[in-house]
């Protein structure tokens, strides 16, 4: 009884950490982005609220909080909050099973940090994110305007052409790990020596191509098109609400998925690889915290990455978008999956 | 176990979401305006009052297509856990699996299925 007592606790305090993670830093992403724009454009960006504009985040929070509730007149009321409901809670869930670092003992007490090590990790990610669509058509749908509807419909397209190459993608290191746990693909990894991306580079490029496409990140953003649409579905949201939609989709679901692509590829927590060969930690002497360094390093550098792609590329055309997905990547995808399957043998031992 | 966990997490979130949608009305002034909750239009008044009518048929095409491919997906995962003690006989048996998926995707790619519907304009 008491175990399980303290299985709540643990699980409570985990609960605790990735809310801090998710809202807090996802919060201040916002200054971490317009801070990489600001220099991408050889500009000082946010200088005035706070040194070198660190208060800006806080200072928009509350501009957002203090705006008056407006609903579109003609608009569905349920369906319009319903399309909130559902862009964060699916984006947020899936730090659940986002492993930091290895298992380690407290008082006795043996814990991985890993809110819940399900068995069937992947497929949870990938059905949470399918979820989004629902978020957006929603938003567009519910608001009864031109401009949020061409904007959700667009966005959906692009998800769900984007969502069977991810899939596809994903399958290769699936594969090799021969788990669906992300905290055991993490341990594989480290077992076979081999960060996956190695053996799996066009599935990486497949995957990072997906991830601009379902988090709406720059090359891919043409339900924003703000010359066009004016930022297509979140037309007709006004305050907070339109406030989340960017937090939930710029900076939630690229940290989560960036998470994922450093758990199927980059090996995770593990330090540096030489494939076949072994581990090299330049950070040593860091001692039982350089795991969670290295699993910080490695997600805040395809942060940076694709935040400078989205600050120096023009976007593509909708037709372009779901042809590339189409055309180019899934095939890609499927061609991989067979190479994959004759090497595998040659990997697990 | 591993689930209640998540359960909770489902609820939390679900609270936090809620109090994020009722920020702005339990915050924000309240001073109706005629026309404040007028859907955007460039400034000019509704055309049409709904704008849930119709929509680019091209978007239905690929709902179509992700239906047929994600049904494919959800039968490889399991496949992809399980290949290890399968040999040669699974992968034989998943090779054909995807040459048929991929003869359908072909077939889909003639048929101009995969290319963006434009519609047709008449001069």
């Amino acid at each position: 009884m008491e175990s399980v007592w303290v299985d709540l606790l643990v699980a409570v305090i985990k609960i605790l950490v990735i809310l801090g993670i998710a809202l807090g830093l996802g919060a201040y992403l916002t200054w971490v982005e317009r801070k990489v724009a600001a220099h991408i454009q050889r500009r000082p960006g946010p200088m005035v609220v706070g040194w070198h504009g660190l208060l800006q985040p806080i200072a928009d929070g509350l501009k957002l909080i203090t705006k008056e509730d407006l609903f579109p007149r003609y608009g569905n009321r349920f369906l319009y909050n319903l399309a909130l409901v559902m862009a964060l809670v699916p984006a947020t869930l899936v730090f659940a099973v986002i492993p930091f670092g290895p298992e380690f003992e407290v008082f006795g007490y043996r814990v991985k940090p890993i809110l819940t090590d399900v068995n069937v990790g992947i497929l949870l990610v990938f059905g949470l994110g399918s979820l989004a669509v629902y978020a957006i058509a929603l938003a567009g749908w519910a608001s009864n305007s031109k401009y949020p509807l061409i904007g959700s419909m667009r966005k959906a397209g692009i998800i769900i052409s984007y969502e069977v190459a991810i899939t596809f993608a994903v399958m290769g290191p699936l594969i090799l790990a021969g788990t669906l746990s992300t905290y055991q693909i993490v341990q594989n990894q480290i077992e076979q020596n081999l960060w996956y991306i190695w053996v799996q580079p066009v599935a990486f490029v497949v995957y990072m191509f997906s991830l601009l496409a379902e988090t709406g990140r720059v090359p891919f953003d043409i339900q924003e098109a703000e010359a066009e649409l004016v930022t297509g579905f979140t037309v007709e949201y006004g305050g907070m609400k339109f406030g989340l939609f960017p937090l939930v989709e710029w900076y939630i679901e690229v940290l989560t998925l960036s998470a994922i692509a450093v758990v199927l590829f980059l090996g995770g927590w593990s330090p540096l690889n030489i494939p076949f060969v072994g581990f090299v930690d330049p950070l040593f002497f860091l001692g039982p915290l350089s795991p969670y360094a290295w699993f910080l390093l490695k997600v805040t550098a395809l942060f940076l990455f694709i935040l400078w792609l989205h600050w120096t590329l023009p976007r593509y055309r909708i037709d372009q978008i779901t042809e590339i997905a189409w055309k180019i990547m899934l095939p890609l995808a499927l061609l991989n999956i067979v190479i994959t399957s004759l090497i595998a043998p040659f990997i697990w031992d | 176990m591993d689930y209640i966990a998540f359960l909770i997490f489902f609820g939390v979130m679900v609270g936090i979401a809620l109090v994020f949608v009722s920020l702005n009305w339990l915050f924000g002034p309240k001073t109706p305006q005629e026309y404040e909750d007028y859907p955007y239009e460039c400034g000019v008044p509704l055309y049409d009052k709904s704008a849930q009518t119709t929509f680019h048929q091209g978007y239905y095409l690929l709902g179509l297509l992700l239906l047929l491919f994600d049904i494919e997906a959800a039968f490889l995962f399991p496949w992809t856990i399980v290949y290890r003690y399968l040999g040669v006989f699974g992968f034989i048996e998943m090779f054909l699996f995807i040459l048929i998926l991929t003869y359908g995707l072909l077939y889909a790619w003639r048929k101009g299925a995969l290319n963006w519907q434009f519609e047709m304009e008449e001069i």
